[in-house]
């Protein structure tokens, strides 16, 4: 068979169309020809710029050149890619190709970025090959004419899978191809990945059923190299934030040197301040550098990436929002500043220099506290030892799946059984049982609880034949429009009262703004003249401004990161330290060693600090801010049973702390009682508010599940509305109809996503077999200092807010009678 | 169902005014309540939005529990009793009058209102275009400017809510009263309703509620 490939024609014009580029086919890229041919289906493994959208795209050439007659006229290749930005470049390069070797294809592009006439045009007559998201996937799905564009299809690609994996597109991805698979059998299905520390679930998830499939890896890779900032001195007590300014005059020389430069921070308003930061100590920057994140108008962000691309901007300061996307040739530097919070999107970054495969990729990191360059040391070993974090799928969506159900319907519609077989195909429904299908059923054609059958209710409705249809076309419009699984924040548009749009910015911030105050947006100053409606006006301003904080900005560090810290932490005590970044940490290291401890890999530190202020616990589990706002509200609710006591509390990325003014009085034994296993999961409820939670999660599902409309023809409905009625709805729901499938959804996105019971499992289990040791310090030490100074402060209290209210309506009125 | 009360004063007549979203007028043995929205789940299913209908039912049980509790005369809707057009929903208020044959209904008509006057006679409502005078107070839907003092005023419309803050750093949003020297505007009586927690002149004193408490809010 191998040897069949090789020898045929279609192989020996694809290989002289690379040897006409002066390349050579890598050896991943053959194995992918050869195992297309032979009709599998599969997942590739490879870094990117090794070209691995060639390794399937030639195979299904190579395939048509060997045997024409097996392939019909209309679309043949569909290709999913997660990015509207990406799908433009491909198409080009892919159309490019075909023209070289001579074939008459037609590649094109569907998405919502589309013209209205080329779509029309392609519902006549579809290209030869496509490229959609997986929104307009489903919205060719929800089309009456569906059969006819997928009746010659012969091969399916999901590129960039581990974007879309751990996340509710990804399901939208799961049913597609397996109502895809159902009907159109010889489909193939390939998909290609970045190294993920899951591949063989990846595989599992993308394709359950295949009869045939294989796992092709790339054995090239990218070479990287982190080159760490070094401040010119260790602090001993490390002001978290405050450094990172300090190492702006490194930077510069640093921007300098390269030719194109990108600047990754963590959250929006880091940009903005970094954007001005340099502005500052380099004013020659002004019209050479960029700002670039989601908050910004996509025009402004479309003209800044073309501009990077043809080398025209010295440096770009960005958000996750460059993490993706097509190459920008030019750039060959990238600065991290702070922590990545994670190994996969850190590697992602540093490839976005050297592009070429056999070129390193250099990232400088700079550290926002010093305590950071740990990170830079355990980023190091993390990387050379490829522990990548896993992308876990999403299961059970039930959200997801009725709005697939609804636009199966509106596309001609469907047998609920048949439905139901090819939904029990995917990974995401597996588990899904007779009843929660029926539920799902129900849900659309019925309305409201089991059990209840309403008149007025008709959405999807059983035809003549049987079959379960839309009929009402206000209702197919309005599903049409709100296909998808991303919700939008509750954003207000920003614009100059002269007219000019500027970007996007949160409600809830712009709330807390009076007329004429000052903020930063896209790197200038704005004034705030006037809010109307869902737009904010603005005109440009000088001075001081205040920099928004966008609520969804912070990530949490990965649990892979986690353990190399706690390893890189542990080995600082070596003497000498084997790192570089260790040994320029060791006077900090000795302070740590000499007031309290510093922990060792089998040991977990508590240290009960007293201070002029008061008294604190700072507890050091190291496994990210959001775990450690669960660990934190049940360590205060624990410790509170033993005897009255309430805190407020902090928290970072490395620990957390509890604050109170009055004594705490805690022994080892009581302590370990606290870190227990036992009882974790019932405690934690008892510890947090997750109705409240649930409520949270809920606005997103309401939204998919069609509970509330986000968009409306014609109109751009207020965001306000929608905010309130997700959260009434979830009352309704929990009042009047509790067993509800889509709130059952909600309270178990809240303890996978938001607490994260396995990993909260866990990381209790490490800690009881650690040894735990409790210090006594009169005095902030360089662990517990970041935390006291640069954390999110808050409250967690285990009391209800009722009562919270009530008891401080009895303050209120003892005063008042005191005051009498 | 717990009814707390506060008591004011409005136009030198006694008020109170309760967590179940209403208000007690002695004087007139008068039950007033604002922006009912019967009707409003069966509305959305109309539009394949599948909301349970019992919402208008608990509401109009807990209208049934209020009247029991106080015994009124009469009871004042200060406008958008329905939500939208007559549904099944809509049509739970015939039972309701039934159980009450000899009480007075008043509407003041709000912007939801659709009822025609054959569906309004059909219910025994007294249906008021834009105005109800009772007492020397004036009962219109949409609300006047605070600082208007040519007439005592209660209204609805806007379905008033506070964000209260409970230290250290909690948000909590709750329907609530506003009550100014001359005007008092009720929070929805419906709730399966939203609120709107912008609109707050420095001339109301808030009073909010959640399901056991009424209590002044900005004393603390």
């Amino acid at each position: 068979m191998k040897q069949k490939l090789a020898d045929s024609e279609g192989f020996r014009i694809v290989n002289n169309y690379f040897e006409s580029k002066g390349n050579v086919p890598f050896s991943f890229q053959t194995k992918a020809w050869e195992k297309y041919a032979q009709g599998y289906s599969g997942l590739i493994i490879a870094p990117t710029g090794f070209g691995k959208t060639f390794s399937l795209f030639m195979a299904v050439l190579i395939d048509f050149l060997n045997q024409p007659e097996q392939y019909q006229k209309g679309l043949k290749l569909l290709w999913i890619t997660p990015l509207r930005s990406l799908a433009k470049d491909l198409a080009r390069a892919m159309q490019a190709a075909i023209d070289d070797i001579g074939l008459d294809w037609v590649v094109q592009v569907r998405n919502g970025d589309t013209d209205p006439k080329i779509k029309v045009q392609q519902t006549r007559s579809m290209p030869d090959i496509l490229l959609v998201t997986p929104e307009s996937l489903h919205l060719l799905l929800a089309q009456k004419q569906r059969d006819k564009y997928f009746k010659n299809l012969q091969c399916v690609t999901v590129d960039e899978w581990h974007e879309l994996m751990g996340n509710k597109r990804g399901v939208m991805v799961e049913l597609a191809l397996s109502f895809l698979k159902a009907y159109y059998k010889k489909v193939r299905i390939w998909g290609i990945t970045a190294t993920i520390g899951n591949l063989d679930e990846a595989m599992e998830v993308l394709l359950p059923t295949a009869a045939k499939r294989i796992q092709i890896v790339a054995k090239e890779k990218k070479k990287i190299e982190i080159k760490p900032i070094y401040p010119s001195k260790v602090e001993l007590l490390p002001w978290a934030g405050h450094l990172g300014g300090n190492l702006a005059d490194q930077v510069v020389p640093i921007i300098l040197q390269s030719k194109s430069t990108i600047l990754f921070t963590n959250t929006r308003s880091q940009s903005e301040m970094w954007y001005q930061l340099l502005l500052q100590v380099h004013p020659d920057f002004a019209g050479q550098i960029a700002l670039h994140h989601s908050s910004i108008d996509a025009q402004l962000r479309e003209w800044i990436e073309d501009n990077l691309s043809t080398g025209k901007l010295k440096a770009v300061v960005s958000t996750s929002s460059l993490d993706l996307g097509v190459d920008f040739k030019p750039v060959d530097t990238v600065i991290q500043i702070g922590s990545s919070k994670g190994v996969a999107r850190f590697m992602q970054r540093a490839g976005r220099s050297g592009h070429s495969p056999f070129e390193t990729s250099t990232i400088y990191f700079v550290p926002t506290h010093s305590l950071e360059l740990i990170e830079a040391a355990a980023l190091k070993e993390a990387v050379k030892t490829q522990t990548i974090e896993n992308r876990d799928p999403m299961v059970q969506t039930f959200d997801v799946l009725v709005q697939f159900m609804v636009t199966i319907a509106l596309g001609g519609g469907f047998r609920s059984e048949e439905l139901h077989k090819i939904v029990a195909d995917t990974h995401a429904f597996k588990y899904m049982d007779q009843e929660e299908w029926q539920w799902c059923m129900y849900f659309i054609t019925a309305g409201g609880k089991i059990g209840k059958r309403y008149e007025e209710f008709h959405k999807v409705i059983q035809n003549e034949e049987g079959l379960w249809v839309i009929k009402n076309r206000r209702l197919a419009l309005l599903h049409r429009l709100n296909i998808g699984a991303i919700v939008g924040d509750a954003m207000m548009r920003v614009k100059f009262l002269s007219g000019g749009y500027i970007g996007m910015i949160e409600e809830y911030f712009i709330s807390k703004l009076k007329k004429g105050e000052r903020f930063i947006l896209a790197g200038r100053i704005l004034e705030l003249v006037m809010v109307k409606e869902m737009t904010v006006f603005v005109k440009n301003s000088s001075g001081k401004a205040i920099t928004p904080s966008w609520l969804g900005g912070r990530l949490p560090l990965s649990s892979n990161l986690s353990h190399f810290l706690r390893k890189k932490l542990a080995e600082a005590t070596d003497a000498p330290p084997a790192e570089k970044e260790l040994h320029f940490l060791a006077p900090l290291i000795e302070k740590q060693a000499a007031l309290s401890a510093v922990p060792g890999e089998d040991e977990f530190l508590v240290e009960h600090i007293k201070t002029r202020e008061g008294h604190h616990l700072f507890f050091y589990p190291l496994e990210g801010r959001l775990i450690h706002e669960v660990m934190a509200a049940l360590v205060a609710y624990r410790i509170s049973k033993l005897y009255p006591i309430s805190f407020s509390m902090a928290m970072n990325d490395y620990g957390f702390e509890l604050y109170s003014d009055k004594e705490i009085l805690l022994n080892q034994t009581q302590l370990e009682a606290v870190l227990s296993r036992k009882n974790l999961m019932e405690d934690v409820v008892s510890s947090i508010n997750s109705a409240e939670m649930a409520s949270r999660k809920f606005r997103d599902i309401a939204v998919i599940s069609g509970l509330v409309v986000q968009n409306y023809p014609g109109t751009q409905q207020n965001n306000k509305s929608l905010q309130a009625s997700s959260g009434i709805i979830f009352r309704v729901l929990m009042e009047h109809d509790p067993s509800n499938l889509l709130l059952k959804q909600a309270f178990s996105e809240v303890f996978n996503q938001q607490l994260e019971e396995y990993r909260l499992v866990k990381a209790f289990d490490r800690i009881n077999q650690s040894k735990i040791r409790y210090t006594f310090v009169e005095e902030y030490t360089p662990l517990s200092f970041p935390i006291k100074v640069d954390s999110l402060r808050q409250s967690l209290s285990s009391e209800a807010l009722i009562e919270r209210i009530q008891r401080m309506e009895k303050i209120n009125a003892q005063k008042k009678k005191s005051r009498k | 169902m717990k009814i707390a009360e506060q008591t004011i004063t409005f136009n030198k007549q006694e008020l109170i005014i309760n967590n179940q979203r209403s208000i007690f007028w002695e004087e007139t043995k008068s039950l007033i309540l604002s922006d009912l929205h019967l009707g409003k789940a069966a509305h959305f299913r109309k539009h394949g939005i599948a909301i349970p209908m019992d919402t208008s039912l608990a509401d109009l049980n807990r209208l049934e529990d209020l009247i029991g509790h106080y015994q009124p005369r009469q009871v004042i809707v200060v406008g958008d009793l329905v939500h939208a057009g007559v549904n099944q929903e809509v049509l739970l208020l015939e039972a309701f009058r039934l159980k009450y044959p000899h009480l007075l209904l008043h509407l003041v008509k709000g912007n939801h209102d659709r009822l025609s006057s054959q569906m309004s006679e059909r219910f025994g409502i007294h249906h008021h275009e834009e105005i109800f005078e009772h007492n020397g107070i004036l009962f219109k839907h949409h609300p006047a400017d605070a600082a208007d003092h040519s007439s005592f005023r209660i209204s609805g419309h806007i379905h008033p809510g506070v964000s209260i803050i409970i230290p250290p750093k909690r948000h909590l949003r709750l329907p609530c009263f506003l009550v100014a020297e001359h005007q008092i505007i009720l929070p929805a009586f419906s709730k399966f309703t939203g609120l709107d927690s912008n609109d707050m002149s420095a001339a109301y004193q808030c009073y909010a509620i959640t399901d056991d408490l009424i209590f002044p809010v900005g004393s603390f």
